[in-house]
């Protein structure tokens, strides 16, 4: 209980980056939720547009300004707010129509448009929408150079469209969500379990401590097991509180068989990122060093490996180099219970390989850290 | 006196390991970690070649016409969109189900129907060009109820018409490049633990060696702009071979407007300078204390200037612009965005004066709290 009690109060310094650790998982994932699209079936996606109309709003420019209404999200913003906006992907595509663009188009010459694009895939299919109504229009007036006749044939065509199916029973909204919040407790698991874990142990491993602990009455391996069980029980806590606000970030699909799964994955890697700090804090007995270990481990994991950017878009070569790493086992977990449609023996394989790499490495750090107490 | 002790404060701060981990390492391993992980993120946002399925129910012409559309689409070359197998319904499924393709397209009696697994842009783009191949198909159909006689060269104007667009865009578009511009930022406002450290060198109430300066009869003045010199100096090697790394090995761009780039950069770091000074002669608490509110504040800073993502400096820039008028990291990271994408220089500028009112401001108020002070006994 002495033992207990003493890690409690290092602990109590220990809050505020805690809190910090937990204020970034909640902003960033709770952020994260708000971009998100709640529907089932299939959502077309839409680039954000911002439209300069410089001509009279009738005719063949309202019309067009109308159909990029229904195929894009047109954003509001002064126009000397555009190119801050356009730099930041606020909007994706700025369309300008010149003054006299409808009555130029209804001669036929064609008028030019200006475009601003952020080039991204968003920009290329707005581009594509915008060259799709222009192509149609201009196509069209061969056939009818009455501006409303032209119209009404414009819209008859645009009407037909492919059946979408979407063929998934999954809510994948939701279900992205979680491994977007599962893959940043990426960074706050290993930090927290680290820095405190090293804050902790350093200060029993101070030479006057341990000097005051082996004259003591107490036994060497009681004390050492005592503060395994309070390093667990702290790792425990942490574990538990980042999947309770889960559940209140994330909702229903915490309670089906893919939350389960996304739990008992980040158990067995709180498991790991304690087996880890056990290691560094064999290694590392300066308290001051601990912040930029803390720091450079938990960082460099969380960016390697995918928790801040989606793996699908770091370079090869990093995806190589996070192989030697648990959080990547750890976050390929979550991304195959995303898209994990049946439930059976094969399809839950690959997770059962990844969370037995995760155990091994566990080990590995469990070994490493024994071996190099036993030399002290 | 002055090259004397701007000798030692230069060799005691660089003997500092935190403190040279912090101002040093700690930036180049950060900027390191920036590049894995954003070096690719741009171009994988690009529009780019992805893998359907297309199954052939009904043999018709008008699915010919459909074939023939998806074949051209995904002939190698510029306009390539597709790489596309020519499977039956069940491979089809398979595929989708594995992975392997993001959607496929059946031909039947009518229009064609689109199956995609997830909803995504990728699958959206199925979706827009098999619609425009519909489209396609009733125009072609409308022109000849109409003008029948002039159908081939109708035709040949349909494959050539070009729509009248301009692309006027900005070529500097790279929005990675402000993480790399906080990392900047935050070195100079780091740079304040040095002046942090140099002073409480010389305060009385916060080291030994403060005590003895106290009662040694140099000019005080003398001995602190001393110190807060090598703090600069430190600094300004530290924020030299951070640029040498960024610009050498990661290639960020800065623009080619160097001599604008280091005043920014000089100017900053007599921002990051002010920080140290104030907090180690305002506060009176101990140098850890100190410290970490050196560090608060410029994570904060750089929080709120979009090193965790640059939304955050959007967001605060429209909605509470005073925020960002006010910090630091701020007008130094908006003052390397306003060089790398506008061409006028008003915007760098304003940050300019911005971070010297800045500067000016906490020294002066640092001046007021140093000025006359005398112990009885400490």
């Amino acid at each position: 209980m002495i033992v207990f009690k003493t890690v409690l109060k290092i602990l109590n310094r220990c809050k505020m980056p805690i809190f910090i650790y937990t204020i970034f998982l909640v902003f960033f994932g709770g952020f994260n939720m708000k971009t998100q699209d709640d529907a089932l079936g299939f959502n077309a996606s839409k680039p954000d547009v911002f439209i300069v109309n410089e001509d009279i709003d009738k005719g063949i420019t309202k019309d067009f300004i109308l159909y990029m209404n229904e195929v894009s999200h047109i954003v509001s913003l002064k126009k000397e707010e555009v190119d801050d906006a356009l730099f930041y992907r606020d909007v994706n595509y700025v369309i300008y129509i010149p003054k006299d663009f409808g009555k130029d188009f209804m001669l036929g010459k064609n008028p030019q448009l200006l475009v601003k694009s952020t080039g991204d895939y968003q920009a290329s299919l707005a581009s594509m929408q915008v060259e799709k109504y222009m192509r149609l229009a201009n196509l069209y007036l061969d056939i009818n150079k009455n501006e409303d006749a032209l119209l009404a044939l414009v819209h008859e065509n645009l009407e037909q469209q492919a059946d979408i199916v979407l063929a998934t029973t999954l809510d994948t909204s939701s279900l992205d969500k979680a491994t977007f919040y599962y893959n940043f407790t990426n960074y706050c698991i290993l930090a927290g379990c680290i820095y405190v874990i090293c804050l902790v142990l350093s200060s029993f491993r101070k030479d006057v401590i341990l000097k005051r602990t082996s004259v003591s009455g107490m036994n060497i391996k009681k004390h050492s097991w005592y503060l395994m069980i309070s390093n667990s029980v702290f790792s425990l806590f942490l574990w538990f509180i980042y999947v309770l606000l889960s559940f209140l970030l994330i909702g229903k699909a915490m309670f089906s068989f893919h939350g389960l799964i996304y739990i008992l994955n980040s158990l067995l890697f709180t498991f790991c990122a304690l087996s880890i700090a056990f290691f560094i804090s064999s290694l590392v007995r300066n308290k001051e060093a601990v912040n930029g270990i803390v720091n450079v481990i938990a960082l460099g994991s969380s960016f390697l490996c995918g928790a801040f950017v989606p793996a699908e878009f770091l370079p090869k070569f990093v995806i190589n180099i996070a192989h030697i790493l648990p959080s990547y086992w750890f976050i390929q977990t979550n991304e195959i219970v995303k898209s994990l449609e049946v439930i059976n023996f094969s399809t839950l394989k690959p997770i059962l390989i990844n969370s037995l790499v995760l155990f091994l490495f566990s080990l590995l750090f469990i070994g490493l850290s024994l071996k190099k107490n036993r030399r002290v | 006196m002055f090259i004397h002790n701007f000798k030692y404060a230069f060799k005691t701060l660089f003997k500092n390991k935190v403190l040279i981990f912090w101002t040093f390492a700690f930036p180049i391993i950060l900027g390191t970690f920036f590049y894995m992980a954003f070096s690719d993120i741009e171009e994988n946002e690009k529009l780019d070649v992805f893998a359907i399925g297309l199954v052939e129910d009904v043999i018709s012409e008008q699915n010919t016409m459909f074939k023939e559309a998806f074949e051209s689409l995904s002939e190698e070359g510029e306009n390539q969109l597709f790489d596309i197998d020519y499977v039956d319904i069940d491979e089809a499924k398979a595929l989708l189900r594995d992975k392997d393709i993001e959607g496929y397209v059946v031909l039947q009696e009518g229009v064609p129907t689109v199956v995609v697994g997830e909803n995504g842009i990728n699958e959206t783009i199925l979706q827009f060009v098999v619609n425009e191949m519909i489209e396609k198909n009733i125009l072609m159909k409308d022109y000849f109820q109409y003008k029948p006689d002039e159908m081939m060269s109708f035709l040949e104007k349909v494959q050539s018409f070009a729509v009248n667009i301009k692309d006027v865009s900005n070529q500097n578009m790279s929005y990675t490049m402000v993480e790399y511009y906080t990392l900047i930022a935050m070195v100079c406002l780091y740079g304040g633990v040095l002046s942090l450290h140099a002073m409480n060198q010389n305060l009385a109430n916060m080291s030994n060696k403060g005590k003895r300066i106290s009662v040694c009869p140099n000019s005080k003045g003398i001995l602190i702009l001393s110190s807060l010199l090598a703090s600069f100096v430190i600094q300004l090697i530290g924020l030299g071979l951070l640029f040498f790394y960024l610009i050498c090995f990661l290639h960020v761009d800065f623009g080619d407007r160097f001599f604008f780039i280091f005043l920014l950069a000089i100017v900053g770091s007599l921002a990051g300078l002010s920080l140290g000074v104030i907090i180690s002669s305002t506060i009176k608490q101990n140098e850890d204390v100190k410290t970490g509110i050196v560090i608060a504040f410029t994570m904060l800073g750089s929080f709120l200037s979009g090193m965790m993502g640059i939304t955050m400096k959007y967001i605060i820039d429209k909605n509470v612009p005073i925020i960002n008028y006010l910090n630091p990291v701020n007008m130094i990271t908006d003052g390397f965005y306003s060089l790398y994408y506008y061409d006028s220089l008003n915007r760098y500028w304003f940050n300019v004066i911005s971070l010297f009112l800045f500067t000016g401001g906490m020294l002066i108020i640092s001046v007021l709290f140093l000025r006359r002070q005398k112990y009885d006994s400490i």
